[in-house]
């Protein structure tokens, strides 16, 4: 079942690398190299956490956004950066100190597309600078013998997409890590200094005080929940399976104004799992066929953050008609598809909406 | 307090016993769908000349029961694809010569899927079929050892020259013998196919003489189930159609396991398949035009960080453990991790978190339980040849 279409004029024709530019950062003032920094959905008490404990002093910032975010800098290059024990803390992140010792893995998700072919080299050593988590690269510059400090070095390597590595620690204690990013040219190259501690750690009186307003919290989080329960569930019965059989002449034509634009799937009906193509035909608005127009086709599943299956391509079969294909939809549910049509003079997004 | 013991019990007998709701013209489509009666013939591999050719399902019936195509003469695909575990083995992850980072998927039903491997590196099923081999801590042969094999095994010369001509001396024709051996291997595992389950007699007694009837066929608990897995549970979201898979990679949030990485997934199988020489529009397809949409059309992109390829549940009571790493040994740890969808630890967890009650998470596994039936497939393919047993030093 088709839910109609929806235009949309001008607008932007990529998403962004990342949803997370946007947001602004507050730094750390007493460490300009490494900046690590965590916002989170309840305010209340990371706030709290915040003020009273040195540990994540340094993480804080605005409280907009809709995860939890840990971001490590190298020079300009971004990446959201994640620790954990998995045996230890289950799918638990750290975004610094590490309270558990075990198998650690170390997980860096690039936020800037340098990241993707720079070579990163990745190395820990002990904290012996006496500055335990305020030190700086330049403390680690003064140190006289790295290697002999150095309990685990990975040698510069690309690392496409996102960078992991697994490393054990032997004892508890003050490490620092140091990841260095860039090109062959020493002089291209940028470090990260993060200081961290690997290790239980007793705070006093105030982790009860914390435990006993996390549980409140939790608490309150498990009964909204629950109350929120019957809703969610008719929801999802009532969603995704509306019905299999889409009809192709639903998907008929989409005007921005512009640009109309007429659809015939290969398949009729439109079902998933199948790779086929859609021909589109373009008329100007006194219905003369465009030519010539290249054709973007991006989209997915907005219900499940992701894309299309498949890289489909555009292909121009004459008289404004064009051929889209490598289309594959691999879930039923609810489809967006945005086709950015650009005939030299204009561009224009066309976006369809459809359910299968 | 008596009132409410009683409404309990009354409660949880009418949860258990009453009978299952009446399904929606669209409920019956979607169940339709998963029956094993939609499943549409086989499709043809046309990067296969051998493909369905009986004597290369024969001959691939030999060379999958073979031991010496390994390093030790101890290792045979059957030896992780056993025929009576549905072409699994067991184990969280493979052992042969050394121990594999990732499960090992069935066999069963394959023929209808466009990629292979957890993170779909390879495009065929044959040229799937080779890299085991060559694994180092699979079978660990070299494909000119293979080659040798074919050439100083009187019955296994034929076999090929019947298929391919006479098998040709110079070593520049080692990969291209290498691929066929591939194929012929791949005619084999076409074969197997996945038999009709109790759920599917359910399907079929659906359409022909009403719910009622269909019920002989599934408990009360079990249609609960089916309608979780078709609703709430979301299940068919990728879990679809007659094989219950789309053969799409999803990412759903699984934690590594012990001295492994995170599975970077279809992130880097999609980069493999492409420069990979045996796949679709390599020298060696069968296929003159090189036809290749599902390569041509391939996907690629940081979204598939993760992303492991949707298995099949058919015979799932039967292939545990679970997940590409094994991560669980049973049916309700992996219906548990569905029903809290943790974050991923690379990349994201498409799945939601489900709130599903623990019965619900019962019914759930009593469905998938149903999706047990032996493998449809000529019972001599089940085992190895007459001829085989008797070469293989060592059997498993």
């Amino acid at each position: 079942m088709l839910h109609g279409l929806r235009q949309v004029c001008g607008g932007r024709t990529q998403a962004p690398a990342a949803p997370y530019h946007d947001v602004p950062w507050r730094n750390c003032a007493y460490n300009d190299v490494m900046k690590i920094l965590k916002r989170r959905r309840r305010p209340g008490l990371p706030a709290l956490l915040i003020a009273s404990l040195p540990a994540v002093a340094c993480a804080h910032g605005g409280v907009v956004a809709e995860d939890d975010l840990c971001v490590i800098n190298i020079g300009y290059l971004q990446a959201h950066f994640k620790v954990y024990v998995p045996a230890a803390s289950g799918h638990r992140d750290y975004c610094e100190d590490i309270p558990v010792r075990g198998e650690t893995v170390f997980v860096m998700e690039y936020l800037h597309d340098g990241l993707s072919t720079a070579p990163i080299e990745f190395r820990i050593i002990r904290n012996t600078t006496g500055k335990g988590r305020f030190a700086q690269l330049a403390d680690v510059e003064a140190l006289p013998d790295l290697d002999a400090l150095t309990v685990r070095y990975e040698a510069p390597a690309a690392a496409p997409d996102v960078f992991t590595l697994l490393h054990e620690f032997e004892t508890d204690g003050d490490y620092i890590g140091i990841v260095t990013a860039g090109g062959a040219q020493p002089g291209r190259t940028h470090t990260a200094v993060f200081p961290f501690y690997v290790g239980a750690r007793g705070f006093g009186v105030w982790p009860w005080i914390l435990l006993a307003l996390l549980l409140l919290q939790l608490n309150f989080g498990f009964w909204r929940r629950r109350f929120a329960k019957p809703a969610a569930l008719l929801l999802v019965i009532l969603l995704p399976f509306g019905t299999l059989d889409a009809r192709a002449g639903e998907l008929l034509a989409a005007d921005t104004g512009r640009v109309s634009v007429e659809i015939v799937p290969s398949l009729d009906p439109l079902t998933i799992n199948r790779l086929h193509f859609w021909d589109v035909t373009l008329r100007d608005r006194a219905g003369r066929p465009i030519s010539a127009a290249s054709l973007e086709i991006a989209g997915g599943m907005p219900a499940h953050d992701h894309g299309l299956a498949t890289e489909p391509k555009a292909v121009e079969l004459g008289d404004g008609r064009y051929r889209i294909d490598g289309l594959r939809f691999h879930m039923p549910g609810d489809w967006v598809l945005y086709l950015t049509i650009d005939d030299g003079t204009h561009r224009e997004r066309v976006t369809i909406r459809f359910s299968l | 307090m008596l009132a409410a013991a009683l409404a309990g019990i009354t409660g949880y007998g009418w949860h258990r016993y009453a009978p299952p709701a009446p399904w929606s013209p669209a409920e019956r489509a979607q169940i339709r769908a998963l029956g094993i009666a939609s499943l549409p013939p086989l499709p043809t591999d046309p990067s296969n000349a051998v493909a369905d050719d009986p004597k290369a399902v024969a001959f691939g019936n030999h060379l999958f029961f073979d031991t010496r195509l390994s390093a030790n003469g101890l290792i045979a695909c059957a030896h992780c694809h056993q025929p009576e575990r549905h072409f699994t083995d067991g184990l969280p992850r493979a052992v042969a010569l050394g121990v594999s980072d990732r499960n090992t998927p069935s066999i069963v039903g394959t023929a209808y899927s466009p990629w292979y491997y957890w993170d779909g590196r390879k495009d065929s099923q044959w040229a799937q079929a080779l890299e085991p081999l060559e694994a180092p801590n699979e079978h660990g042969t070299t494909r000119e050892r293979v080659v040798d094999l074919l050439r100083n095994d009187a019955d296994y010369r034929h076999r090929y020259a019947g298929l391919f001509g006479a098998l040709p001396e110079s070593p520049a024709d080692t990969d291209r013998v290498f691929a066929n051996v591939g194929k012929v291997l791949a005619a084999y595992e076409r074969r197997l196919m996945p038999g009709a389950t109790r759920f599917d007699a359910y399907v079929a007694h659906l359409d022909r003489d009403g719910e009622p009837a269909a019920q002989t066929h599934l408990s009360s608990r079990e249609i609960r189930g089916l309608r979780l897995f078709i609703g709430a549970a979301a299940c068919t979201q990728c879990h679809n159609g007659p094989l219950f898979t789309n053969n799409e990679f999803h990412n759903t949030g699984l934690l590594s396991p012990p001295g492994l990485l995170p599975d970077r997934g279809r992130a880097d199988g999609v980069r493999d398949v492409l420069a990979d020489p045996f796949n679709c529009a390599g020298p060696f397809s069968s296929d003159p035009a090189r036809n290749c949409p599902e390569l041509e059309f391939a996907r690629r992109g940081s979204e598939l960080i993760g992303a492991t390829r949707t298995p099949s549940l058919r015979n799932l009571g039967n292939t545990a453990p679970f997940q590409s790493r094994g991560q669980f040994a049973t049916l309700a740890e992996v219906l548990d991790h569905y029903n809290t969808a943790p974050g991923a630890m690379i990349g994201h967890n498409e799945a939601k978190p489900l709130d599903l009650a623990s019965w619900e998470l019962d019914d759930l596994e009593a469905f998938l339980r149903t999706l047990a039936a032996p493998v449809d497939a000529d019972p001599l393919l089940l085992g190895p040849p007459a001829a085989v047993q008797k070469l293989s030093r060592v059997r498993r």
